[in-house]
C-alpha cells in the first residue's frame, strides 16, 4: 500500500543525475503522476466540478441569496416549484434555493473543518505511535479497539448536548471520533516505513527523529492519508445531517440540509419537495467527494501505474 | 467447533465484557463531572422532595461511591431506574428494545448481503457490458446516498405513491409491530451498505472466475449455476466477509437515525429520546447495550470467517 517509490524529490541532487535518469523517460514527481491520472478519470474531474460548483455556492451564499435564509412568509407556504422560487418554499414561507445554497455552506465547513482537524490529530498520533511504539502505541491502540466497540453517533450526540451545537462544537463532536481511522491508517504506514532503507540511511547520517519522521516518512505515507482525508469530508457531511436530523445539529434556524430536510419530514405528504431538496444537494455533494476520493486513490496508487 | 475456536471465542467475550465495562464507566464518569444535578434542570422541586429524590438515586453520594454502587448493579445485571419516568426499570426496557433493534437490524444485514452480492455477482459474470456498468453506478450512487435519504425516498414510494396509485385501497403505514412494516426501514438502512458488498463482490468475483479451478469447472461441463454459485462464489466470499464487522457496527449507527424517523422503538429511539431529556441512566445503560451488541456480532462475524475458509483457524 505504501506510496513509496523512489522519486528524484527523495534523492540528493548528485544522485539524481545519475539514478533515475536512464530509466525514466522523463521525471515526473508522484503528485504530477497522479494528477495527470486524475485528469484522465471522467467521473473524478465531474466530481470536482460537481464540489467547485458548491463551493461557488457557499462562497456566495455568505454575501448573496436570492432571499435572506431566515425571511418567512405567511402566504405561500409548502409552495412548489415556480419560476420566482425555483426550488419552492419550506413550511415557513421560506426560500429553499437559499437556503439550500447556505446549506452548502454548513455541509462544506463542517465537512471539510471536520476532515481537517481530524486528519491533523490522527496524523500526529499515528506517526507517533507507530514510530516510537511503547506506552503512546499501546494507549491509542487501545482507544482505537475500544473506539470499534461504540457508535461513533452515540459520542457525537452525548458531546453536543455537554458542549452546545455551535459549528465549531459539531466540528469537534465529529473529529473527537473520526480521528481514530485516521491514527491506525497512519500507525501502520509508519510501522511499514520506519523499517525501510532510506530511513536507515537517513539515521545513519544522524538525522533527528523529527526530522525522518515529516522529511521522510510522512511525504511517503501522503498519498494514503489525502485519499483517507477526502473520504473524511462526505462522511461528516453525512455526520452532521445524522446530528441534524435528531435536532441536535447546528441550531435553527441556520440553513443546514440535515434540518431542513428533518423540518420537511413532517410535511412530507403534501410537500415532499422541501425533504427532497435539501437531500439532492446533500446527495450529491457525498457522491462528488466518493468519485473524488476513488478517482485519488486509483491515481495515487503506485500498483495500478501504467 | 475445535478447542481453538472455544478458546479464542472465550477470550473475546472477556474483552467485550471488558470493552462495555470501559465504555460505560467512560459515560458514567463523564456524566457525573457535570455541573449540577441530573433533577435540577427537570422540574421545580422543593428542597426536601428534591434531597429524597437525590437520595433514592443515590446522587447524594460521592460519585466513586455511586459508582461502586452502580458497578454492583450491574454485576446483577441492573442497570438502575429512569431519571425522568420514577419507577421505571432500565434493565427490561432496554431488553425490550434491544429485540426490536435486532430484528431490524438482522433485517437490514440481510437486504445488504442478498441485494449487494447479487448487484456484484451479476456485474463480475457480465463484465464489461450494460449490465456491469448499470450495477456499478447503482453501487457508487447507493452508498453516496445516506440511509435517511432512502428512508424519505421509499417512505413517499410506499406511504404516499402506493396510496396515490391504489386510490388508498393498499397503504403502508411507517410505524412497528406489523411484519410488513419492516421491510422499509430494513431496506432504507441496508441500502447504502449492499453497495458496499456489491463492489466488493464484484472485485473479488472478477479475481476468482479467472482462476484454474473455475476453468476447470467449466471444462467438466458444470452448469453456470453450479459453478458461479457453488465454486466461485464461495471463495469469493472470503474478502467480502472481512467488512461485515464494520458493516454491522455502521448499521447498528444508522438504526439511530431510522428508527427516530420510522418511529421505530428501539435502543437507538430510547437514546435519542433520553439524552434530549437527560435521562442519564438511561443513556449509561443503552451505551452499555450497544457495545456489548456491537461486540458480539463482531464475534459472529469472526467466527463466521473459519465456515467461510477452513485455511483460518483460531
Amino acid at each position: 500500500m505504501a506510496t513509496v517509490v523512489p522519486t528524484a524529490l527523495e534523492l540528493p541532487d548528485q544522485l539524481q543525475v545519475v539514478g533515475a535518469a536512464e530509466e525514466l523517460p522523463e521525471q515526473v514527481t508522484l503528485w504530477q503522476d497522479a494528477w495527470r491520472r486524475l485528469k484522465r478519470n471522467r467521473l473524478a474531474v465531474i466530481g470536482l466540478v460537481i464540489i467547485g460548483v458548491f463551493l461557488t455556492t457557499a462562497l456566495v451564499s455568505f454575501v448573496w441569496t436570492p432571499y435572506p435564509t431566515w425571511r418567512q412568509a405567511l402566504g405561500p407556504t409548502y409552495q412548489g416549484p415556480t419560476l420566482i422560487h425555483p426550488l419552492g418554499l419550506d413550511d415557513y414561507g421560506r426560500d429553499i434555493l437559499s437556503r439550500v445554497m447556505g446549506g452548502a455552506a454548513i455541509a462544506l465547513s463542517v465537512g471539510v473543518g471536520a476532515s481537517m482537524l481530524a486528519s491533523a490529530i490522527g496524523i500526529i498520533l499515528g506517526l507517533l505511535a507507530g514510530f516510537y511504539r511503547g506506552k503512546i502505541d499501546v494507549l491509542i491502540s487501545l482507544l482505537i479497539n475500544i473506539s470499534y466497540g461504540v457508535p461513533d453517533l452515540l459520542i457525537a450526540l452525548i458531546l453536543v448536548v455537554l458542549i452546545g451545537r455551535g459549528i465549531q462544537n459539531i466540528i469537534l463532536a465529529i473529529s473527537i471520533t473520526a480521528w481514530l481511522g485516521m491514527a491506525r491508517l497512519v500507525r501502520g504506514q509508519t510501522l511499514a516505513l520506519r523499517e525501510r532503507e532510506f530511513v536507515e540511511a537517513a539515521r545513519s547520517i544522524g538525522t533527528k527523529n523529527r526530522k525522518i519522521l515529516t522529511r521522510h516518512i510522512l511525504p511517503n505515507a501522503l498519498g494514503p492519508i489525502v485519499v483517507q482525508a477526502t473520504y473524511l469530508v462526505p462522511a461528516a457531511i453525512i455526520f452532521e445531517a445524522f446530528l441534524s436530523l435528531l435536532g441536535l445539529g447546528v441550531p435553527p434556524p441556520a440553513p443546514s440540509w440535515g434540518a431542513m430536510a428533518s423540518e420537511g419530514y413532517k410535511a412530507i405528504q403534501i410537500a415532499p419537495h422541501i425533504v427532497l431538496m435539501p437531500c439532492l444537494a446533500l446527495s450529491l455533494t457525498v457522491l462528488a467527494f466518493n468519485w473524488v476520493g476513488d478517482g485519488l486513490r486509483d491515481a495515487i496508487d503506485p500498483r495500478m501505474r501504467r | 467447533m475445535s478447542r481453538g475456536t472455544l478458546v479464542y471465542a472465550v477470550q473475546r467475550l472477556l474483552l467485550i465484557t471488558f470493552t462495555a465495562l470501559v465504555v460505560s464507566s467512560i459515560v458514567f464518569i463523564g456524566v457525573h463531572q457535570l455541573p449540577g444535578n441530573a433533577l435540577a434542570s427537570e422540574r421545580r422541586l422543593n428542597p426536601a422532595t428534591e434531597q429524597a429524590l437525590l437520595h433514592h438515586y443515590n446522587l447524594d453520594l460521592p460519585w466513586p461511591q455511586q459508582y461502586l454502587l452502580w458497578l454492583e448493579g450491574l454485576a446483577h445485571g441492573n442497570l438502575g431506574e429512569s431519571l425522568v419516568n420514577m419507577g421505571t426499570q432500565i434493565t427490561p426496557l432496554l431488553l425490550r428494545e434491544v429485540k426490536v433493534s435486532v430484528t431490524l437490524g438482522l433485517a437490514a444485514v440481510f437486504v445488504t448481503i442478498f441485494i449487494g452480492m447479487s448487484l456484484g455477482v451479476l456485474a463480475a459474470i457480465r463484465q464489461n457490458t450494460w449490465v456491469d456498468y448499470a450495477a456499478s453506478t447503482a453501487a457508487v450512487i447507493g452508498y453516496s446516498v445516506p440511509s435517511f435519504v432512502w428512508a424519505f425516498l421509499l417512505i413517499l414510494l410506499t406511504v404516499t405513491g402506493l396510496y396515490a396509485w391504489t386510490g388508498g385501497t393498499i397503504y403502508e403505514d411507517i410505524g412497528w409491530g406489523k411484519i410488513e412494516q419492516i421491510p422499509v426501514p430494513a431496506l432504507a438502512l441496508g441500502l447504502p451498505y449492499a453497495a458496499i458488498v456489491a463492489r466488493l463482490t464484484r472485485a473479488s468475483m472478477l479475481e476468482t472466475i479467472r482462476q484454474d479451478y473455475v476453468r476447470t469447472a467449466w471444462a467438466k461441463g458444470l452448469s453456470a449455476r453450479v459453478v458461479i454459485l457453488r465454486h466461485a462464489l464461495r471463495n469469493a466470499l472470503i474478502p467480502v466477509a472481512t467488512i461485515l464487522g464494520p458493516l454491522v457496527t455502521g448499521i447498528i449507527t444508522g438504526s439511530v437515525v431510522i428508527e427516530f424517523l420510522f418511529g421505530i422503538p428501539g435502543l437507538g429511539q430510547e437514546f435519542v429520546t433520553s439524552i434530549l431529556s437527560r435521562d442519564y441512566n438511561i443513556v449509561i445503560g443503552v451505551f452499555t447495550f450497544y457495545a456489548a451488541l456491537i461486540g458480539l456480532a463482531n464475534l459472529t462475524v469472526d467466527l463466521l470467517y473459519p465456515v467461510l475458509d477452513p485455511r483460518i483457524r483460531y
